[in-house]
């Protein structure tokens, strides 16, 4: 009963928060300086009253109950409205690309946590920190994702899912480092060790269930991560994903792709929280 | 301590030659040469000059003052939002500190690249590049605030908990007098917060840069320098296209030291 209530809150509070950030977006978009201007005002074509024409236009159809009102009704019919550089369906432009932004944020996480679970079990089994494993981690944490992304790119080596992964497994690497650490200083595993008992029973048997809540929590914290590095990732490698269309929509102010965008990634966000906000519940569930 | 100093050292060595650079008589961040573009280090242009001849040691030093001022301003207008939301949040009514934490849920919601992106592309046509700095600077700042907010929501509350602020209520202190006392000892807590922000601000305008949609030209940034690896016509003319980003990765490196430290 105690979970049924736990989920129903957790379902409403999820609710609540993705309402507020179609609202917070959409006041947003309104409120900005410059919502109101059209790049056809740069295009010496038009004329002076046929501009004056697209300024009452852009008006008259620019108020924040209309646009709030034509974002919740694409949504409520399932295509998130209509986009205004390709005038077809939000969704149409959407659903084909989630798959691609899926498959590549899939697989970099995979890759991260492998190559960070993998690095700090040698890091913290080690008596000192040893700079063979900080000093990678450091300057990787120092480089803006697109700078990576641009290198690789130049160099011609990596692709989108190696620079994704490299960026979370830095950032993966330095909590676990800390967590295995903090574990491998237990009494009862310091006494084991003595005793002789082999390091891989130890990591399977102690370490890795006493550090769980830690993982959930990393786990949500990396698809945040993730999702924050896709824009710059996938348009320096031209890859087809939520990312670059996302970006594409941004440079044209086609704001209906661009905010449904966002509500799928606000989306996506919540209910990565879900795995570190109450996983003995839904364990026991 | 020792290497917290030395960053701080080695940064402020950093800054200040940046700025004798800038200041130095003739030196323009948008001046062009065009009789030596895509030019290799010289004695007139020691780093070299990019796509339009414009002297890339003088506009990298413009940029890393650029980024460190603004990433600083933010951070600081950051961590003031925080601490207003996170005390309000601990010490005020229990209902303001559901809203304050709902709030901070609904901006951590959505990844920061996105809404910058949606920020930013409502930006008049006509926005001039300084004013395309302070906005990046200032949008930064007003979306960087929650995660803050509840490090130091968390830091209050434990605050109000403690043994001598039960103490303090009990001795009849006026809830203002309770957050006048309450506040200076939450600067463990912010300190950090203001340094750590400050690098995380400085990679989010080099990848908005990077991406076309941060300070805009002919105001030099990291993210507009990035975007001068994608020529790459100009990469095979000379090696010191590089150049920017080894100073930003090295900048970056030595403002997380500091903020390791802190």
């Amino acid at each position: 009963m105690k979970v049924a209530g736990d989920v129903v809150r957790w379902l409403a509070r999820t609710l609540a928060i993705v309402l507020l950030v179609i609202v917070g977006s959409t006041v947003l978009v309104r409120f900005a300086p410059g919502y109101l201007s059209d790049a056809r005002e740069m295009d010496s074509r038009y004329g002076d009253a046929v501009r004056a024409e697209l300024s009452v236009e852009a008006a008259r159809s620019g108020t924040l109950t209309h646009l709030l009102s034509a974002e919740l009704q694409g949504w409520m019919r399932g295509d998130g409205g209509v986009s205004r550089e390709y005038g077809v369906p939000v969704s149409e432009l959407i659903v084909p690309r989630l798959a691609v932004t899926g498959e590549l944020t899939l697989r970099a996480i995979v890759m991260a946590w492998s190559l960070a679970l993998l690095a700090s079990l040698f890091s913290s089994a080690a008596r000192r920190p040893s700079l063979l494993w900080q000093a990678p981690a450091a300057l990787l944490l120092a480089v803006p994702t697109a700078a990576l992304a641009t290198l690789c790119l130049l160099a011609g080596k990596g692709g989108p899912v190696l620079v994704m992964a490299l960026l979370l497994s830095a950032r993966d690497f330095k909590f676990l480092h800390y967590a295995l650490r903090k574990a491998w200083s237990d009494p009862h595993l310091l006494q084991a060790r003595a005793q002789g008992v082999k390091a891989h029973r130890l990591v399977l048997g102690f370490i890795l269930p006493s550090i769980r809540p830690q993982l959930s929590a990393l786990a949500s914290l990396s698809i945040v991560t993730a999702l924050s590095a896709l824009v710059p990732v996938e348009v320096i490698f031209n890859v087809p994903g939520l990312g670059q269309l996302a970006w594409n929509a941004a440079l044209n102010r086609d704001l209906p792709v661009l905010l449904s965008a966002t509500i799928i990634m606000a989306l996506a966000v919540t209910l990565a929280g879900l795995a570190s906000d109450h996983p003995g519940e839904w364990r026991s569930a | 301590m020792r290497s917290k100093f030395a960053a701080n050292c080695l940064l402020a060595a950093l800054a200040l030659a940046a700025i004798i650079v800038v200041a130095m008589p003739g030196a323009s961040y948008s001046h062009q040469d065009r009789e030596s573009t895509f030019a290799s280090a010289s004695k007139a242009h020691p780093a070299g000059t990019d796509a339009l001849g414009r002297d890339r040691l003088v506009r990298v030093s413009a940029a890393l003052l650029l980024s460190l001022t603004g990433a600083a301003a933010a951070s600081a207008l950051t961590t003031a939002a925080a601490a207003g939301v996170g005390v309000v949040a601990a010490f005020g009514p229990e209902s303001i500190g559901w809203i304050a934490i709902l709030t901070c849920d609904v901006f951590l919601a959505p990844p920061w690249m996105f809404l910058l992106m949606i920020v930013r592309s409502a930006l008049p046509l006509s926005a001039s590049p300084m004013s395309s700095a302070v906005v990046t600077f200032v949008v930064l700042a007003a979306l960087g605030w929650p995660a803050c907010a509840r490090a130091v929501h968390k830091g209050a509350l434990n605050l109000k908990t403690s043994d001598w602020m039960l103490h303090a209520q009990a001795a009849g202190l006026r809830p203002t007098q309770l957050v006048r006392t309450a506040v200076p000892n939450l600067l463990p807590v912010l300190l950090p917060q203001f340094l750590i922000s400050i690098p995380a601000f400085v990679i989010a305008e080099a990848n908005l840069g990077a991406i076309g949609l941060g300070i805009g030209e002919p105001l030099p940034s990291w993210g507009g320098m990035l975007l001068e690896l994608d020529n790459s016509a100009m990469l095979f003319e000379t090696r010191w296209v590089y150049f920017p980003i080894a100073l930003l990765i090295i900048v970056l490196l030595l403002l997380e030291a500091v903020a390791m430290e802190a």
